[in-house]
């Protein structure tokens, strides 16, 4: 019996293939979304989520090109830094935890992506203005994001070795940032318009605002 | 704040194609420069790396300003001939003696080598004077030769209470910041490799 298990794929092959799986998942996740109700943020939280853990885990195999950094960048423009957060965390735990391996990093890259998040979320008015998201500014944003988090998350060498390493540790990890930010800037420029009209769809006022505008009333 | 905006427009903003072959263009372009763009950053990092003359200690006077490798071996997991002390080979391939006095260490150097830059071939070429008792084994990975075997020893056979091991490579007596397909040597470098687990 042939052991279908067992076949040894080149890299671009496992890409392809990879590529093709993650394809699949985003359009089956495009057409739950039409089935939501508007302003469902969670379920659309949810979407996001799965889109981040497949994307991260799928194309693992690309140097640093992965969806996750441009998802929560749109989450905190759109959702606010909190819910973005959460979103951050819960991609990186889950991600690793299943597929590329949990430890002291994860916390690192909690903070990484979560730094995105709050800075998405502090951004947001220069980046989606009139519900229209400047891409270019957001592409600009996320090459950024890019170095941000991956210099939040090398700082973790600190913990075995002394500071005097982590220059020349984020000098030898350029090249991955430079990966890290052109990837960011092709999921911008590919998915940024037609996630954030999504992700418009399910967005609802912050319980704090609403309360404060019943309030004025 | 008005928070229940209208769906916009889908038709896309102006630009934003050219954004969408910009960053593919980015990427390939990326792609073709990453060997000289990382041979460019190793060189220097090497910079960064310790003075040698602290990592030549406990091993032959003679070696001083000659570079050398060191290979050890865990306490469960000795070399069959290289298993109490570390044994000084020379490069001619003769026995200097055995250091028994660096704590638990146990393996192998060889030394008084000078001439190479490049780490990889270092190693193999040094490697080979200890006449196949320090044999490398390695897979070329997409990112460079991953070395999983040396001296007879797989890493991937080293079990125990955590969830893997790898052959780790110092240079200087600091854990490497690139592996020894990228690693520039200087005069008197002294890499070494031991089992890490994780």
């Amino acid at each position: 019996m042939y052991d279908f298990h067992s076949i040894g794929l080149t890299p671009i092959q496992t890409l392809f293939l990879n590529v093709s799986a993650l394809s699949l998942i985003g359009l089956a996740l495009l057409r739950s979304e039409r089935e939501l109700n508007d302003q469902n943020l969670w379920a659309m939280l949810g979407l996001l989520a799965v889109f981040g853990i497949s994307g991260r885990i799928l194309l693992e195999p690309l140097p640093n090109i992965q969806p996750v950094t441009a998802i929560v960048l749109l989450a905190g423009i759109y959702y606010g830094g909190p819910r973005a957060f959460a979103l951050a965390g819960t991609i990186a735990l889950a991600s690793n935890l299943l597929a590329l391996g949990h430890g002291p990093w994860t916390l690192f890259q909690i903070l990484g992506w979560g730094s995105v998040a709050i800075t998405g979320a502090l951004l947001s008015n220069q980046l989606l203005i009139d519900g229209k998201l400047c891409i270019g500014r957001v592409a600009v944003v996320a090459a950024v994001s890019g170095f941000i988090f991956n210099w939040i998350v090398s700082t973790s060498i600190l913990i075995e070795t002394d500071s005097s390493m982590l220059v020349p540790y984020l000098l030898n990890g350029l090249v991955f940032d430079l990966y890290h930010a052109a990837g960011n800037i092709a999921f911008v420029a590919w998915m940024a318009t037609p996630l954030g009209d999504m992700m418009l769809r399910h967005r609802v006022a912050p319980a704090n605002v609403a309360v404060g505008e019943f309030a004025s009333n | 704040m008005n928070y229940n905006r209208p769906i916009p427009n889908p038709q896309l903003p102006m630009g934003t194609n050219n954004l969408k072959l910009a960053s593919v263009l980015l990427i390939v372009t990326l792609a073709f420069l990453t060997p000289s763009i990382q041979e460019a950053l190793s060189g220097e990092v090497a910079n960064y790396v310790n003075d040698s003359e602290s990592a030549h200690h406990g091993l032959p006077t003679e070696w001083e300003e000659k570079q050398v490798i060191c290979v050890f071996f865990p306490s469960d997991y000795t070399h069959n001939e290289f298993y109490l002390g570390v044994t000084m080979i020379d490069s001619d391939g003769s026995v200097l003696g055995v250091n028994e006095e660096l704590g638990d260490l146990a393996g192998a150097c060889v030394g008084g080598i000078d001439g190479y830059d490049e780490g990889m071939a270092f190693m193999m070429d040094s490697t080979r004077i200890a006449g196949g008792r320090l044999a490398v084994g390695y897979e070329l990975g997409e990112w460079g030769p991953f070395v999983h075997t040396i001296g007879g020893l797989n890493a991937d056979e080293v079990r125990g209470e955590f969830s893997g091991a790898y052959w780790s490579l110092s240079h200087n007596d600091v854990e490497s910041m690139v592996g020894i397909g990228d690693l520039v040597m200087s005069e008197g470098d002294v890499l070494s490799w031991s089992i890490m687990t994780w």
